[in-house]
């Protein structure tokens, strides 16, 4: 499985896990707030039926109380035993009258009433609530009535009820339980029969021993045993007034409430995890892919210092010989490439030149690149002939070589003497050639490139250069570079503006970079671009002599160096002159030397003059002599140190070798175009 | 008082001109320098000694009609401003 495949599925189950957790979370809390709402439902509810139920048993004994204080008033006996036996008939469990001072006069319970050595019961000092059915005599309430409830005097639990008597005190009856429903029940029933709760709940009431006086459910069971409801009902029992009273609720509809909140919440919920989880995704997937540009980048970065570092890039490279002059450049494109050139002596007066273009790019190419150069380096400096080295170099890239990479190679091996080139085109594009002013492609029949086939035979060619011809090595970057409209840079152009440059060697190489650039316009560098010119001065015309370290010598050196400068222009004969005289004052006063020596090299194509000067004396770098501050005023003004300053700032180079117990200082310039 | 000099000025030659350096109590010297194709600093030795002399004395050493090597080399080493030369 990819590494994204698994990423995708680690985000999927994530999402899942939290989608179901926060499912039963959201189930839970809901299932919570449901149950909560329907048990504040039922106590509201329990409120209302409270207050009902009161007054309507309220009022089914108040009618029997005046019932009963009209029969008295229209003369019914109201001696104990007449008094029981009425409230008997009427289902009552006690009657009393009081008078206005709240003493009991007539009773059916002969305990209230007064006897010998007790006195009557009086609702004043009786204690309990009994005080409050004095608002009966006072004309405060022609009707009053107490909660059922367990009376103070014997225990037992009764609801008392009274009215007044216009003419002084009142009338109470007193209910157990039994006798209350017995009264209040048919009117209870009325009063639940359709009265429903939360809209699928309702009210059951039962009698003491549990007989259902009203059910609110179908099938109707009243009449019934009650049973507790079991699990499917929310329900709370609460005994109003003798009535256990039952409000009750199934949970299905809260359920279907709690259901919908919870789809809801859920669908809510699923969808936002899933929009988290697509972001999620989509930002780990740009991160990573950020990564992995930015490790490439530096990949690349990392090749192209490798190619870069790797070839000689000190212009002049050197500057003390005047046999010829080199510029090489190499512009890297985006893209490693696997382009490089090279130069170095193979002899005293051999010097090797090469251009190399190697297939493929990145890193591998880069390597590759590496290892040719190195091959081809360490073969052509053991003084093997250059056909060796090809035959040689070729072989050892061939070997192991299972990518089949290859490069094109064009070297060429120059005497800096005699002008003559021997060199080598392994599949190379052919050079272009400045002859007597002329330039034109040098083309010859290419050998195959290094590295596709082991015992390859490299054929040799041979060129031969005069003071002022110039040899000028590219790769196909610069003639294959296309613009917008794919149209290549091309050959004729390329030779056009080299046969017209009248520019020294590195502004040569600028100026058909330039060009290059200009045609391809917004099209990308396709390839790295590598150049190297190299320009053929001939072996200079040499003078050498050696002289005393006194006035006398240098005398003498000073009229010889006149002699061989003849020919230069005057501004840069005083020039060498100046330096000249310097650094023999030197030698002769600080050096020790027994003796000197002075040589004259003079160079064409361009001109170019170069003093060596030479002595045996104590080891002295006039490079490494302080410059005098110059800004000082005369009378600070000191005359040491200004020689070495002013050939410093007037010659160059000016390089300084210690060889053999000898000072060797070279020093000149070069005045030609 | 004008001093013409003739020829160039370096180790070999610097002796000759010390020689001729003479001004006496001379206050203003003028070296004439039209004659001299290069000077190296041996004969910028030589002046300087000379300028300080005649800067003791309260007198001066003006220096006339530099070619143009004798000037890169004045200007170099900050002649050109110990003798105003432009």
């Amino acid at each position: 499985m990819t590494a994204r495949r698994s990423l995708d599925l680690k985000i999927a189950l994530s999402v899942l896990v939290a989608f179901v957790l926060s499912l039963a979370f959201s189930w839970f809390v809901h299932y919570r707030l449901a149950e909560r709402d329907v048990y504040a439902l039922i106590d509201r509810t329990f409120m209302n039926v409270e207050s009902e139920i009161i007054d309507c048993v309220n009022e089914r004994l108040v009618i029997q109380c005046m019932a009963v204080r009209e029969l008295l008033d229209e003369g019914y006996p109201d001696d104990t035993a007449s008094l029981q036996a009425l409230a008997r008939s009427r289902n009552i469990t006690e009657i009393s009258v009081a008078d206005s001072n709240g003493d009991i006069i007539r009773s059916s319970d002969p305990e209230y009433l007064a006897g010998p050595g007790k006195p009557a019961f009086n609702f004043k000092t009786a204690g309990g609530r009994a005080e409050d059915m004095m608002c009966l005599v006072d004309g405060q309430e022609t009707e009053f009535c107490q909660p059922f409830r367990s009376n103070t005097a014997n225990g037992a639990w009764r609801k008392f009820v009274g009215v007044w008597k216009p003419s002084g005190g009142f009338v109470e009856i007193g209910c157990d339980g039994p006798s209350l429903r017995a009264l209040s029940r048919a009117s209870i029933v009325d009063l639940f029969r359709n009265w429903r709760v939360g809209g699928t709940g309702g009210i059951v009431v039962t009698t003491a021993s549990g007989l259902i006086l009203t059910d609110y459910d179908e099938p109707n069971r009243e009449g019934s045993q009650w049973i507790e409801p079991d699990n499917t009902f929310f329900w709370k029992r609460k005994d109003v007034e003798s009535f256990p009273t039952y409000v009750m609720i199934p949970k299905k509809s809260a359920a279907v409430q709690r259901d919908v909140l919870v789809g809801a919440t859920a669908t809510l919920n699923g969808l936002a995890l899933v929009f988290v989880a697509i972001l999620v995704g989509i930002v780990i997937s740009s991160f990573v892919r950020q990564q992995i540009h930015a490790q490439a980048a530096k990949d690349l970065k990392m090749a192209k210092d490798i190619q870069l570092s790797a070839l000689p890039n000190v212009f002049p490279p050197f500057p003390e010989v005047q046999n010829f002059s080199i510029w090489a450049a190499m512009d890297t494109a985006k893209e490693v490439g696997g382009d490089f050139y090279d130069f170095y002596f193979t002899g005293r007066d051999r010097v090797l030149f090469l251009v190399a273009d190697v297939s493929g790019k990145g890193v591998p190419a880069a390597m590759f690149m590496m290892r040719a150069k190195t091959l081809i380096k360490s073969a052509a400096q053991t003084g093997k002939s250059i056909v060796q080295v090809f035959d040689e170099v070729n072989d050892a890239l061939c070997e192991g070589n299972t990518s089949n990479t290859f490069v094109t190679v064009w070297a060429g091996e120059l005497n800096i003497n005699t002008g003559h080139v021997i060199y080598v085109n392994a599949g190379h594009n052919f050079p272009i050639v400045k002859h007597g002013g002329k330039c034109e492609f040098l083309k010859s029949r290419p050998s195959l490139v290094l590295g596709a086939m082991e015992g390859c035979k490299y054929r040799v060619g041979e060129l031969q250069m005069e003071p002022g011809d110039a040899i000028y090595l590219y790769t196909d970057g610069i003639t294959e570079q296309t613009n917008a409209a794919g149209e290549l840079y091309g050959d004729a152009r390329l030779l056009n503006l080299v046969s017209g440059s009248k520019e020294r060697e590195g502004k040569l190489l600028e100026s058909v970079l330039a060009d290059v650039r200009r045609h391809a316009a917004d099209a990308e560098q396709a390839d790295d671009c590598t150049q190297l010119v190299l320009r053929y001065r001939g072996a200079p015309n040499v003078f050498t002599r050696e002289y005393a370290p006194t006035t006398e010598g240098i005398a003498a050196a000073v009229d010889d160096l006149a002699a061989a400068l003849e020919t230069v222009p005057d501004a840069d004969k005083a020039r060498l002159m100046v330096a000249a005289d310097e650094i023999f004052a030197n030698i002769m006063r600080y050096s020790g030397a027994t003796s000197w020596s002075l040589t004259v090299e003079r160079a064409h194509c361009p001109d170019g003059v170069r003093l060596i000067i030479s002595d045996d004396g104590k080891p002295f770098d006039p490079l490494d002599v302080r410059d005098p501050d110059t800004t000082l005023r005369a009378e600070e003004r000191d005359v040491g140190g200004l020689g070495i300053f002013i050939v410093k700032k007037t010659m160059s180079p000016v390089i300084y070798k210690r060889q053999n117990g000898k000072n060797i200082l070279t020093m000149g310039k070069d005045y030609g175009n | 008082m004008t001093i013409a000099v003739n020829g160039r000025v370096d180790t070999v030659t610097a002796p000759e001109l010390e020689a001729g350096l003479k001004f006496g109590d001379a206050t203003c010297v003028v070296l004439d320098l039209a004659n001299v194709p290069y000077m190296s600093s041996a004969g910028l030795r030589l002046l300087l000694t000379a300028h300080k002399t005649m800067l003791a004395k309260g007198g001066e050493l003006q220096i006339a009609n530099v070619q143009s090597a004798v000037k890169e080399v004045f200007d170099i080493t900050g002649f050109s401003d110990i003798f105003n030369l432009a």
